[in-house]
C-alpha cells in the first residue's frame, strides 16, 4: 500500500476539491434560477415585480412605504424594488437592456424615454384608461408618436427663484412675471450698480446648451436640434446672445469664470445662489426644496417666471413617468399597480411630493394641508412656469456628443481661450455629425 | 518505457491545471474572454441596447482621422505622465530616504506616513482634495494669511491639472514602501568605505544609493507610467475633466464614449489604442533601461 503513486494522491485530492468548488457554485445558480423562476411564472397565484427609480433618500423611504401598503393589498404580489441615484441609474439601464433583464417596471424621464422606445423596449400602455386621472392634454402631451409609453407621475416645470431680502436690501426693482429677456438683462446692470461687488445678479451660464436655447426657442426660433432631429442652431441669435454674456464678463455683472465654474448647483457649499454669490437662478419644480433647503437661515425666496419671448419661456410638463418593459410577464398587473400609484390617496400620502407636484389633482388637494414651505415652493414655480410655458426639449439621443462639446468650448470661450468664432465653427461641426447620428 | 514516462509526464500536467482551475476558469471567463470580446467589440457599432453590427475598420479611423476630443484626451494624458510619474517617483525616493533612518519610533512614523496611501486613491479623499482647492478652501485660506488672494485651482484651466498632478504625487505611499525596501537592500560596507575613501553626502547618493537602486527605480518608473496613463478618479471626481477639457483624460474620455454615449464598439477601439500606448512605452522602458538600470548579480557597473 505504500506504493501509491503521489501524483495520483494529488490528483485525487485536486479533483476533489473542484469538485466541491464547482458544485457550489451549480447548486448556487439553480437556486438562483428557480428563484427568477418563481417570479416570472406565478406558481400558486404569486406574482413578483420588479421595480426600479432614481431618486433622493426620501423617495426611496416613501416609495418603499407604498410599495408594502400594495402588498398588504393585494395577496400573493410581491415587489423586488431597487433604487440607486440618478448617475448611476442611468449607466445601469442600458446593462440591463442589453442582457435583456430591464425591470418590469421602471421609472423614466424624458430626456431618455426615447431612446428607449425607438428600442422597442418599453411596452405601449395606451389602453391604460387614466381619463378620470390624469388631465387628457398632459396625456397627449407625453405620447410618443401617439402611444403612451409612460405614466406620468408628476408635474414639472422651470421657473426663477430670488434671494427676495438681498433685493430689499439694495434697493432693487424687484421682476415680475413673464419679463422679457431684455428686461432680464436690464435688471443684471441694474443690480450690478447696487450690489457689493462680490455679489452678483446673474449666473454666467455660456457653457449650460439649455440655457441658449431657451432664449432661441423664446424668439419662436425652434429648439437647437428641430424636430428632434435637424440641426438649427441661429447663428445671429447665438452671436447676439454670447456677445451680450461677453460684454457682462468684462463689466462684472456675472461672475468671473472660476467662480462660475466652481459653483455646482445644489451643493450646500458650492451653490453660488446658496452661499449668497448670486441672487436670482432657474430651478426646476422638482429641486425647489432643495433650493429652499440651501438658503441660510433668513433668507427668502420668491419665484418668478423666466424671461420670455414672442413665442414663450420656459416649460412646465410632466418629466418623470414609470414605464413598462417589454418583455415583462406582468404587464397587466404592473398597469394596474402604476394606475393606483398615481390615483390613490393613502398611496398619495406616502409619496407626497418626493417626485414633483402629484399628477392627479385630487391626491395633491389632500396633501397640500400638509406641504412645507419647500414644497409649497414647488408649487408657485409651477403656477408661474405654466402661463407662457413651451414644451420641454430634451437633446434628442445622438447628440451627446454636440452637447458635451458646447460645454467644453463654451467654457473655453468663458476663459478666453476660444474664440466666439472658433467656438461656433467647432459646433455647427458636431452639431452636423450628430444629424447623422440622429437618423 | 518511453511511453510511460510520457504518460507520468502527462498525468503531472493534469494535476497541475486541475490545481490551477479556480483561477485558470476566473482568468478565461473573466479574464481573457471579455478582452477577446473587446477586441471584437473594436471593430463593431454597439450601443448596449441593440446588437453590434460589424463596422470594420471605421472606429479605428474615425479616432485617427475627425475626433479632436481624442487627439485633446491624449495631450492632457501626456502632460499628466510627464509631470506625475517624475514629481511622485522624486518626492517617494525622499520621504523613503528620510525613513531610512535610525530613529526612536520610526516604525510609527513610517505607519503615519504610509497611511494617506490606503486611502489615496478613494472617492472620499478626491472630494476632500476638490474642498481644499476651491474658491473658499483650505489652500485660499491660508494663502489670505500672506495677502494672496486665491484663485479656483480646480476650476480654472491653467491650474487644474496641476492640482491633479500634486494629489497623485500626494498618493506617494506604495511607491515609497518599495524604495524603501530597495534601500534597506544597500549593504552598509559599501558606504563605510566611501566614508573611510572621504566621499560626501551627495557623492554618496549619487555613486552608491542611485546605481545601487536603479532596479527598484526601474520597476516604480514602469509601474508609474502604467497607473499614470490610466488615471482616472480624481480626473472623474474633482473636476469631470472641466474646465474647458484641461483634466479630460483619456480613461475618462474612454469612459464616457461607453457608459454616458453608449458606444461601446468606439470605447474598446479606444481601449486598445491605450493598450498599444502603454506597451509601447514600457518597451521602450525595458530597452533604455540598459543604460542605466544596474544589476549587481550580473557583475556590470
Amino acid at each position: 500500500m505504500k506504493a501509491i503513486n503521489p501524483w495520483f494522491k494529488l490528483l485525487t485530492t485536486a479533483t476533489l476539491v473542484s469538485a466541491l468548488v464547482i458544485s457550489g457554485c451549480s447548486s448556487n445558480s439553480t437556486e438562483s434560477a428557480n428563484k427568477s423562476n418563481s417570479g416570472a411564472s406565478k406558481s400558486g397565484g404569486s406574482t413578483n415585480i420588479k421595480i426600479m427609480w432614481w431618486g433622493s433618500d426620501q423617495r426611496h423611504e416613501a416609495t418603499t412605504k407604498a410599495l408594502k401598503l400594495y402588498e398588504e393589498q393585494h395577496a400573493g404580489l410581491t415587489f423586488t424594488p431597487e433604487y440607486t441615484a440618478w448617475d448611476g441609474y442611468w449607466s445601469k439601464l442600458p446593462t440591463l437592456a442589453a442582457s435583456g433583464t430591464l425591470p418590469d417596471i421602471m421609472q423614466m424621464d424624458a430626456a431618455y424615454i426615447q431612446s428607449y422606445v425607438k428600442r422597442g423596449l418599453l411596452a405601449d400602455l395606451s389602453e391604460l384608461d387614466l381619463s378620470e386621472i390624469v388631465d387628457e392634454q398632459v396625456i397627449e402631451n407625453v405620447k410618443i408618436d401617439g402611444k403612451l409609453y409612460g405614466v406620468p407621475l408628476s408635474y414639472n416645470g422651470q421657473a426663477m427663484v430670488y434671494n427676495k431680502k438681498a433685493f430689499e436690501q439694495y434697493g432693487i426693482t424687484l421682476p415680475h412675471n413673464n419679463w422679457t429677456w431684455e428686461e432680464f438683462f436690464e435688471y443684471a446692470r441694474e443690480a450690478r450698480t447696487k450690489l457689493p461687488e462680490d455679489v452678483y445678479p446673474i449666473d454666467d451660464l455660456r457653457n449650460i446648451w439649455e440655457w441658449y436655447q431657451f432664449y432661441q426657442t423664446s424668439k419662436g426660433l425652434g429648439p437647437i436640434f428641430k424636430d428632434g432631429k435637424t440641426f438649427n442652431l441661429d447663428k445671429e441669435t447665438w452671436f447676439e446672445f454670447n456677445e451680450i454674456y461677453a460684454d457682462f464678463q468684462k463689466q462684472g455683472i456675472v461672475p468671473p469664470a472660476d467662480l462660475q465654474l466652481y459653483s455646482k448647483e445644489n451643493d450646500p457649499q458650492t451653490d453660488s445662489f446658496a452661499n449668497g454669490h448670486v441672487i436670482l437662478r432657474g430651478s426646476s419644480v422638482g429641486s425647489a426644496s432643495a433650493v429652499e433647503a440651501l438658503l441660510p437661515e433668513g433668507g427668502e425666496i420668491a419665484v418668478n417666471s423666466y424671461p420670455v419671448g414672442n413665442a414663450g419661456g420656459g416649460w412646465a410638463q410632466s418629466t418623470i413617468f414609470f414605464s413598462v418593459s417589454a418583455k415583462s410577464n406582468n404587464i397587466e398587473q404592473a398597469k394596474q399597480f402604476l394606475k393606483w400609484f398615481i390615483s390613490d390617496q393613502e398611496a398619495g400620502k406616502l409619496l407626497a411630493t418626493t417626485r414633483g407636484i402629484p399628477i392627479n389633482s385630487d391626491v395633491l388637494a389632500s396633501i397640500e394641508p400638509n406641504l412645507t414651505s419647500g414644497e409649497r415652493l414647488g408649487i408657485d414655480l409651477l403656477e408661474v412656469a405654466k402661463p407662457n410655458a413651451l414644451p420641454f426639449y430634451p437633446a434628442p439621443s445622438g447628440a451627446e456628443d454636440f452637447t458635451a462639446t458646447y460645454k467644453s468650448e463654451m467654457e473655453s470661450v468663458m476663459f478666453g481661450q476660444t474664440t466666439l468664432e472658433q467656438a461656433y465653427e467647432t459646433l455647427v461641426e458636431k452639431g452636423k455629425a450628430a444629424e447623422s447620428a440622429i437618423q | 518505457m518511453f511511453a510511460k514516462q510520457s504518460r507520468i509526464k502527462h498525468q503531472h500536467n493534469i494535476a497541475g491545471y486541475v490545481f490551477i482551475s479556480p483561477w485558470l476558469i476566473g482568468f478565461l471567463l473573466l479574464t481573457l474572454w471579455p478582452i477577446l470580446q473587446s477586441l471584437y467589440l473594436s471593430f463593431t457599432q454597439y450601443s448596449l441596447l441593440d446588437s453590434p453590427t460589424w463596422i470594420g475598420s471605421q472606429n479605428y479611423e474615425n479616432i485617427f482621422q475627425k475626433d479632436r476630443l481624442f487627439v485633446k484626451s491624449l495631450a492632457v494624458t501626456f502632460t499628466f505622465v510627464l509631470f506625475a510619474v517624475p514629481i511622485k517617483l522624486f518626492f517617494s525616493l525622499m520621504v523613503a530616504m528620510l525613513l531610512n533612518r535610525d530613529i526612536k519610533g520610526m516604525s510609527f512614523y513610517r505607519t503615519l506616513i504610509y497611511f494617506p496611501s490606503l486611502i489615496g486613491g478613494s472617492i472620499a479623499v478626491a472630494a476632500l482634495w476638490r474642498n481644499m482647492f476651491g474658491l473658499d478652501g483650505y489652500i485660499n485660506h491660508v494663502l489670505g494669511w500672506f495677502g494672496i488672494e486665491g484663485i479656483g485651482w480646480i476650476s480654472n484651466p491653467n491650474t487644474a491639472l496641476g492640482t491633479l498632478v500634486l494629489l497623485s504625487a500626494w498618493q506617494f505611499g506604495s511607491t515609497m514602501v518599495i524604495f524603501l525596501a530597495g534601500l534597506k537592500q544597500i549593504p552598509k560596507d559599501l558606504y563605510e568605505s566611501a566614508s573611510v575613501d572621504g566621499a560626501g553626502v551627495l557623492r554618496k547618493f549619487w555613486n552608491i544609493t542611485l546605481p545601487m537602486l536603479s532596479p527598484v527605480m526601474f520597476f516604480n518608473l514602469v509601474l508609474g507610467i502604467i497607473n499614470a496613463f490610466q488615471m482616472f478618479t480624481s480626473a472623474f471626481v474633482i473636476t469631470a475633466g472641466g474646465p474647458a477639457n484641461a483634466t479630460y483624460m483619456y480613461v475618462l474620455f474612454l469612459y464616457e464614449k461607453a457608459f454616458k454615449q453608449f458606444q461601446m464598439g468606439y470605447a474598446s477601439a479606444l481601449a486598445w489604442i491605450l493598450l498599444l500606448i502603454i506597451a509601447v512605452f514600457t518597451i521602450i522602458n525595458f530597452v533604455v533601461s540598459k543604460y542605466w538600470v544596474h544589476y549587481e548579480s550580473e557583475g556590470r557597473g
